[in-house]
């Protein structure tokens, strides 16, 4: 597959990656890319009912999930990224005691117990999560903020109520324009504004699939992934899968307060993004997810063999169109090949997909992934840049050794 | 990549069968960040650990006085963070001393 398209794309990315376009393949390359002092060795923790993630902060916790995991379509809860915004974080929930509101414009305000949000008619969705940040840490010139590296997603069943039900229980008015969501953390400090976001009612209304969600994989959620109930947007950025879910507002006007605007908002361009370095004239809230696809098997760094076929293995996902394609490259995107995709769970999940490569020299090489969506999006070869960190959906690339 | 040994506390308590009456307790890891010696890092200490933990100044990317006279000013302005302007000169001072660009 000859990209004629992507070319002009592709020979400014080989230049800027210092490497000429003839020398591809089984010839010393820079790995200057890969060995990030910010990314590089950074230290593992256990927090409760998870396994060993990645840390970056302990009080709010955000924790990482290491790319190992993403050889699989579902990620384990237990490896489940962390990411909190304001402290103190809720830390010990009573079933008895916890309600979910529901007031502000509408008929009838209700008060439900986990008892009452299970009679509403369960509905289940494997969708992804992913902060408006994942692999923040990437960007070049750098931006200021949590530096993740690409392990702030992962993909659940999830099964909950429909949000669209339980607005229709209240008597939603039809008046109304935005619905806030607040959970059960609180900022100690009374300046620090409160973490509360905001959905369009018709938004909600027309998408069955966004549901106040008790479950996660089958289980109940972990604390750190928002017990005993999160939002669940499929598509959309994790901004808006607010945890610990406590507070469901109707309001008549549009809601714009701090992580709505000034935060979590990209610029009001095309791509969402903005020369290197400048900043957006004006500025949207950030929504759905663009298409990534990553190679998580075998780990960057590996020696493998000449001659001896490698099983790639890895993830794509999109907000919400599906996974159409997946490709590999061994030659920087001069010839794509078509990975084989795993099942298919649904629009907003992972597609697993894999592929075998034969190194036939050796040497490093350099192996790239990229997907094409449901309408025909896909990744290019050059990072798109805003001061915020969002959106990345580069080309990604491993480095192996070939002996 | 090191491998931190934290103490795991996890209360799973239910009190009856089923959902209802069920307490899910969990006890977080205690942070262990400690910052670079010098002058200003008391200052730095006490001023920037009131809303989270020290590893947010750590993790960034490292930078010069402008890079950490943004930081200061936004916690102050946005943020509400109870900072003299003297102490704040003395952090952004031992910041872009201590966390300047790598
Ligand atoms: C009054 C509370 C408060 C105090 C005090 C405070 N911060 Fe923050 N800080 C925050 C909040 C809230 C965030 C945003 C967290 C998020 O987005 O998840 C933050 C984020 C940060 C970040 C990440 C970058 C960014 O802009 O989001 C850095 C770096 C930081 N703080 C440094 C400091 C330093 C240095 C000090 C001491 C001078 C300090 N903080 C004191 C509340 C505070």
């Amino acid at each position: 597959m000859r990209d004629r398209v992507d070319e002009v794309s592709r020979r400014r990315f080989l230049l800027t990656a210092g490497v000429a376009a003839a020398t591809v393949y089984g010839c010393r390359l820079s790995f200057a890319a890969d060995v990030d002092p910010l990314l590089a060795g950074r230290q593992l923790v256990r927090y409760p009912e998870k396994t060993d993630l990645i840390l970056l902060t302990a009080r709010p916790p955000q924790l990482e999930t290491p790319l190992s995991y993403f050889d699989r379509a579902i990620t384990p809860n237990d490896a489940f990224f962390v990411r909190y915004h304001i402290f103190p974080i809720p830390t010990s929930v009573d079933l008895d005691q916890w309600r979910l509101e529901v007031k502000g414009h509408v008929d009838k305000p209700l008060s439900l117990s986990m008892d009452d949000l299970k009679r509403f008619p369960p509905a289940s969705v494997t969708a992804v999560v992913q902060c408006s940040g994942n692999s923040r840490g990437r960007f070049a010139p750098r931006v200021l903020g949590g530096q993740w590296g690409d392990g702030a997603m992962g993909n659940a069943v999830w099964t909950g109520a429909r949000l669209q039900d339980v607005l229709k229980a209240a008597g939603a008015r039809a008046s109304a324009l935005d619905v806030t969501f607040d959970g059960l953390d609180k900022p100690a400090f009374p300046s620090v504004p409160d973490f509360v976001k905001a959905l369009d009612l018709q938004r909600i209304m027309s998408d069955p699939d966004v549901i106040v969600a008790y479950e996660m994989n089958g289980q109940r959620l972990p604390m750190l992934n928002g017990f005993p109930a999160r939002l669940v947007v499929p598509g959309w950025y994790a901004t808006y899968w607010v945890k610990n879910l406590s507070e469901i507002t109707v309001l008549t006007d549009r809601f714009e307060k701090f992580w709505m605007k000034p935060g979590y908002r990209i610029p009001d361009t095309p791509c969402g993004c903005v020369e290197p370095g400048t900043a957006p004239k004006n500025t949207v809230p950030i929504t759905r997810m663009t298409v990534r696809s990553f190679i998580a098997s075998p780990a960057s760094g590996t020696r493998v063999a000449v001659n001896q076929p490698v099983a790639l293995k890895g993830i794509a996902f999109d907000g919400g169109y599906g996974i159409r394609e997946v490709q590999v490259s061994d030659n920087l995107g001069l010839t794509w090949s078509r990975a084989t995709l795993g099942p298919d769970h649904g629009r907003y999940s992972f597609r697993e997909w894999s592929a075998t490569w034969r190194p036939t020299g050796a040497g490093n090489a350099r192996l790239m992934v990229r997907a094409v969506n449901g309408i025909g999006e896909s990744q290019g070869y050059e990072p798109l840049w805003n001061p915020a960190g969002y959106l990345r959906n580069v080309i990604e690339q491993i480095a192996l050794v070939v002996d | 990549m090191r491998l931190l040994t934290a103490a795991v506390a996890l209360t799973l308590v239910v009190t009856s069968a089923g959902v209802a009456g069920e307490t899910v307790s969990i006890t977080l890891p205690p942070e262990s960040i400690a910052l670079d010696a010098g002058r200003g890092m008391d200052q730095t200490q006490t001023s920037c650990r009131m809303c989270h933990s020290l590893d947010y100044i750590t993790t960034q990317p490292g930078g010069g006085t402008a890079q950490w006279q943004g930081v200061v000013t936004k916690m102050m302005k946005v943020y509400g963070a109870p900072i003299s302007d003297q102490d704040a000169k003395l952090i952004e001072e031992y910041l872009a001393t201590h966390y300047g660009p790598r």
